[in-house]
């Protein structure tokens, strides 16, 4: 797959860092602005959508692209967000933002319970033990009925509360725009955290962690703690983005959480570029926005998903990333950078 | 032959005080084949310690064994007063126990240098809080981390291939950063699983200097090789391994003189 | 009660034959490519509704649609071993192979809904009716009886192939390790082929007699598929013994849950067990020791 002397993935520079922080810059802008340009409701609620799906992309990009540890059960930390948060609020009368919290946590636990009863499985049989928690984790979702209801579902869950800050109107998260604004700043928050960590020590113990675990462990990386970690951050923001699903679409059904729900995750995971951060942000908006504009072939949306994970990987397997970069190539700015990577 | 062997071992049975590294009766079965049977050895501090025998003499095992990739079915090891049965791989490395591997095991998606930098996993000093918002300890660490692995590159001569992929060194090129990795963990006992394995002539030359420098400068090195002119030239002392046991052990003109070792390698089919 | 637990146990056997029919293909891929097929499952439903629409489209003879199943499933097999698997092994990765398979289930799955929707079609095999009575008070009818024979011939068929015709050995060979297969003048990728050519019969075999007994939908094999894996985990990853045995638990254990437990109960006591599999011993229940060479 790689040419002779190819420049390798980029590592800071100055010259990056200050792109870095000037594409930060765009983002928030574009959040900001965004509720302005769209006032539809039908296209606000895509957009909220689309901020949960980052969040859910980045999140397992974070434990397969980065920590390369195939799961299949990302659907299961998603549901255990939502189910959690939204009955600790109704049946216990916790407050939101605590509910939210432990909801992450109740997430996180399980995903770190997963690694770590997977510690020693490789490849393909992690990947079919998270298939099989996730397939457990649904159906107790939907047989458990005392507790969730089961496929009758949760009803009425209500967004979260007001926020009242001294001198400033209230903010009422009824209103689609202020969802929009709270779900996506907590997305990007997110995008910023799993950005600085992977720009970290973390992130090459990650890789290495992927490439090779023997060799990882033969420079004193401990390989367990760092895959336990990966699923707990992972599957923390999975949490968060059900909790927010939940108060948002205000009803909560087993199958919002099955297991092709897993596959679609992933789908924008692996279209967008796995291992690249910012491909699994594009993934999921090309994978959540395109199937709604081209509307009227409502049912071809998996069939596209299904499509377009196929055709990425066999042709394209750095997704949109690697495309870019093709693109970026062809214009000639490869020399620039090669450029910037030698003088240091 | 053998007989000849064990009573010579029997001798010579090491006692832990003093030695760098000390093992005793090492074991390790996989399956049905007893890889490694009653194995002892004692390592002195400083020097070139190489470990020899025909294929499938349970060399590679008994590496993994010290370097903690497999644990033994019995027996003791102690490395510089630190118990290691039992403690895993990873931990093994702050003692500063390093090893490359006979396969290449190269971090094939990242550069040269990002290859090294990866291996010093054990000596970043940053504050906890600093991996999410880095601060200056974070930018020390970092600069500090570069150039350190920068200057290994030096030392493997691959300085001017630092930002390149490892995918596409050249092999002989790939043994070198596989050595410059295991440098980056600053060890006191570095062990090499036949680091010459396919290289030519001038690139063997090249890693003799290397690891003359490496002694030197006081490494304890310990080489599992099949090129005997590279074992005769660099070791202190040679352990012959044969069908996972102890066959003989000395300086190299005593192995090459003893006729149980010629006669194993002679006798040997593959 | 006796005769509930003997009815039980038959109806075991029957969903365990099946079970093992389609974790025989998944089991043999991996034997061979050490591949995951997701995309085994639309296999078994495209198989189903081959045969239905054989049988009810044109009035052909039940039996005959199960062959009929078996060579749109080998066709099946080709097709997908052609376009995603031999394309993707140059390339050496472990896990773009399955999200590719992924993929196409997904694909499969859904162009199945569009084109057959999702309400479900009632494939009544004329067998289904007929009883036979057993001792103790059980039956069985005459489509499950069908079930367990057919799958059972195909099974000993299949193990008699692997272990002593030249062709079987062969790919036991290249299951073994690849490259020596390949030196010793063995095809590696004609018998890959053949493999998966076989296992998406298989597949397909399954699907067709599987149609008048589970509610035939789009999603029909995803149903199985699921257990499959588990079954294929349990026996091991490429061990034909393992799956047989392990597929024919599965079924036990399956209509004895149902039965005196609770039916919605099944599918997390499977998944449970497989999870414990995993956790005290992942090579399956007739390990079969692949050495890491370091």
């Amino acid at each position: 797959m790689s040419s002779e002397g190819r420049p390798a993935l980029p590592v800071l520079t100055n010259r990056v860092r200050i792109s870095r922080r000037g594409w930060f810059l765009v983002a928030a802008a574009i959040i900001a602005l965004l509720p302005f340009v769209i006032q539809d409701s039908y296209w606000r609620t895509n957009l909220i959508v689309c901020a949960i799906n980052i969040m859910l992309a980045i999140g397992l990009d974070f434990i397969l692209g980065y920590a390369g540890q195939l799961n299949l059960g990302h659907s299961a930390f998603y549901g255990i967000g939502a189910y959690a948060s939204t009955l600790l609020i109704m049946k216990l009368g916790v407050p939101f933002w605590m509910a939210f919290v432990l909801g992450m946590v109740l997430s996180s636990m399980s995903g770190m319970a997963l690694s770590i009863f997977a510690v020693r499985l490789r490849g393909h049989y992690l990947a079919i033990a998270s298939l099989g928690f996730a397939v457990i984790v649904h159906q107790v979702l939907l047989n458990w009925i005392s507790l969730t209801q089961g496929p009758l579902g949760i009803y009425a869950i209500k967004p979260p509360p007001d926020i009242a800050l001294p001198g400033l109107p209230i903010i009422s998260f009824g209103s689609t725009a202020n969802m929009f604004y709270l779900v996506a700043s907590f997305a990007f928050l997110f995008y910023l955290l799993l950005d600085q960590l992977v720009r970290s020590p973390i992130g090459e113990t990650l890789t290495a962690i992927r490439e090779d675990e023997i060799s990882a462990s033969s420079f004193g990386i401990n390989c367990t703690a760092w895959k336990v970690f990966a699923f707990g951050i992972g599957s923390a923001l999975a949490g968060a983005a059900g909790a927010f699903y939940a108060s948002f679409v205000g009803t909560l059904v087993p199958d919002a959480f099955i297991i092709t729900e897993s596959f679609t995750i992933l789908a924008m995971v692996i279209v967008g570029g796995m291992g690249t951060l910012i491909g699994p942000v594009w993934g999921a908006i090309l994978l959540t926005m395109l199937p709604e504009l081209l509307r009227g072939f409502g049912d071809l949306r998996l069939v596209f998903y299904g499509a377009a994970l196929t055709l990425v990987v066999l042709f394209m397997p750095g997704g949109i990333v690697q495309a870019a970069q093709i693109f970026r190539a062809r214009l000639g700015r490869l020399a620039t950078a090669t450029d910037a990577g030698m003088r240091r | 032959m053998i007989a000849s062997g064990s009573a010579a071992a029997a001798q010579a049975r090491p006692t832990a005080a003093g030695v760098f590294f000390y093992g005793a009766g090492l074991h390790k079965r996989f399956g049905g084949v007893q890889a490694v049977r009653d194995i002892s050895l004692s390592i002195p501090r400083g020097g070139v310690f190489a470990i020899i025998g025909p294929n499938g003499a349970g060399k590679s095992t008994l590496l993994n064994l010290m370097s903690g990739l497999y644990q033994p079915d019995a027996g003791r090891m102690i490395f510089d007063g630190v118990d290691l049965v039992g403690l895993p791989a990873h931990k093994r490395v702050r003692l500063g126990l390093a090893r490359t591997f006979q396969k290449l095991r190269l971090f094939k998606q990242l550069s040269v240098l990002g290859n090294v930098i990866a291996a010093s996993h054990i000596h970043h000093d940053i504050p906890a809080w600093q991996y999410v918002v880095h601060g200056a300890a974070f930018g020390r660490d970092h600069r500090r981390c570069r150039a350190q692995a920068i200057k290994l590159l030096d030392f493997v001569g691959l300085e001017g291939r630092a930002s390149v992929h490892a995918a596409s060194l050249a092999y002989g090129e790939q043994r070198m950063l596989e050595l410059a990795r295991a440098l980056a963990t600053s060890p006191r006992l570095l062990m090499l699983d036949e680091p010459a394995a396919g290289l030519n002539a001038a690139e063997v030359e090249r890693l003799l200097e290397r690891i003359r420098l490496l002694r030197e400068h006081g490494m304890t090195i310990v080489v599992v090789e099949h090129n005997m002119d590279l074992v005769m030239e660099i070791s202190d002392r040679v352990l012959v391994m044969d069908y996972g046991q102890h066959l003989f052990e000395g300086t190299p003109a005593e192995v090459q003189a003893n006729p149980s070792v010629i006669a194993a390698y002679l006798g040997a089919t593959t | 009660m006796l005769t509930v637990a003997l009815q039980q146990g038959i109806n075991g056997i029957v969903f365990g034959s099946l079970y093992v029919l389609v974790a025989l293909g998944l089991t043999l891929i991996y034997g061979v490519l050490v591949q995951i097929n997701f995309a085994h499952a639309d296999v078994v439903t495209i198989g189903a509704f081959a045969a239905y629409f054989f049988t009810f489209a044109f009035g052909g003879n039940y039996l005959i649609s199960i062959g009929v199943a078996l060579m749109v499933g080998a066709a099946l097999g080709w097709l997908v071993n052609a376009a995603i698997f031999a394309p993707l092994r140059e390339r050496g990765s472990e896990l773009l192979p399955l999200i590719a398979t992924i993929g196409v289930s997904i694909l499969l799955q859904n162009a199945m809904l569009l084109w057959f929707g999702p309400i479900p079609y009632a494939f009544d095999s004329p067998y289904s009716n007929k009883v036979i009575r057993l001792w103790g008070g059980t039956f069985i009818t005459l489509q499950n009886l069908i079930i367990v024979l057919v799958s059972a011939l195909t099974i000993v068929l299949l193990y008699a192939f692997m272990k002593f015709t030249m062709m079987g050995k062969a790919l036991r060979a290249v299951a073994q390790d690849r490259e020596t297969a390949g030196l010793m003048g063995i095809n590696p990728n004609q018998l890959i082929m053949l493999t998966f050519v076989i296992a998406s019969a298989l597949a397909g075999m399954g699907g067709a007699m599987l149609g008048p007994i589970l509610v035939l939908t789009p999603f029909a094999g995803t149903s199985v598929i699921v257990k499959a894996f588990a079954i294929v985990i349990i026996g091991g990853f490429g061990n034909v013994e393992g799956t047989i045995i392990a597929g024919l638990l599965v079924g036990l254990i399956e209509s004895y849950t149902t039965q005196f437990v609770n039916p919605g109960l099944t599918d997390i006591v499977v998944f449970t067990l497989l999870l414990l599999m995993l956790a005290l011993r992942p090579t399956g229940l007739i390990a079969e020791k692949r050495e890491e060479n370091v």
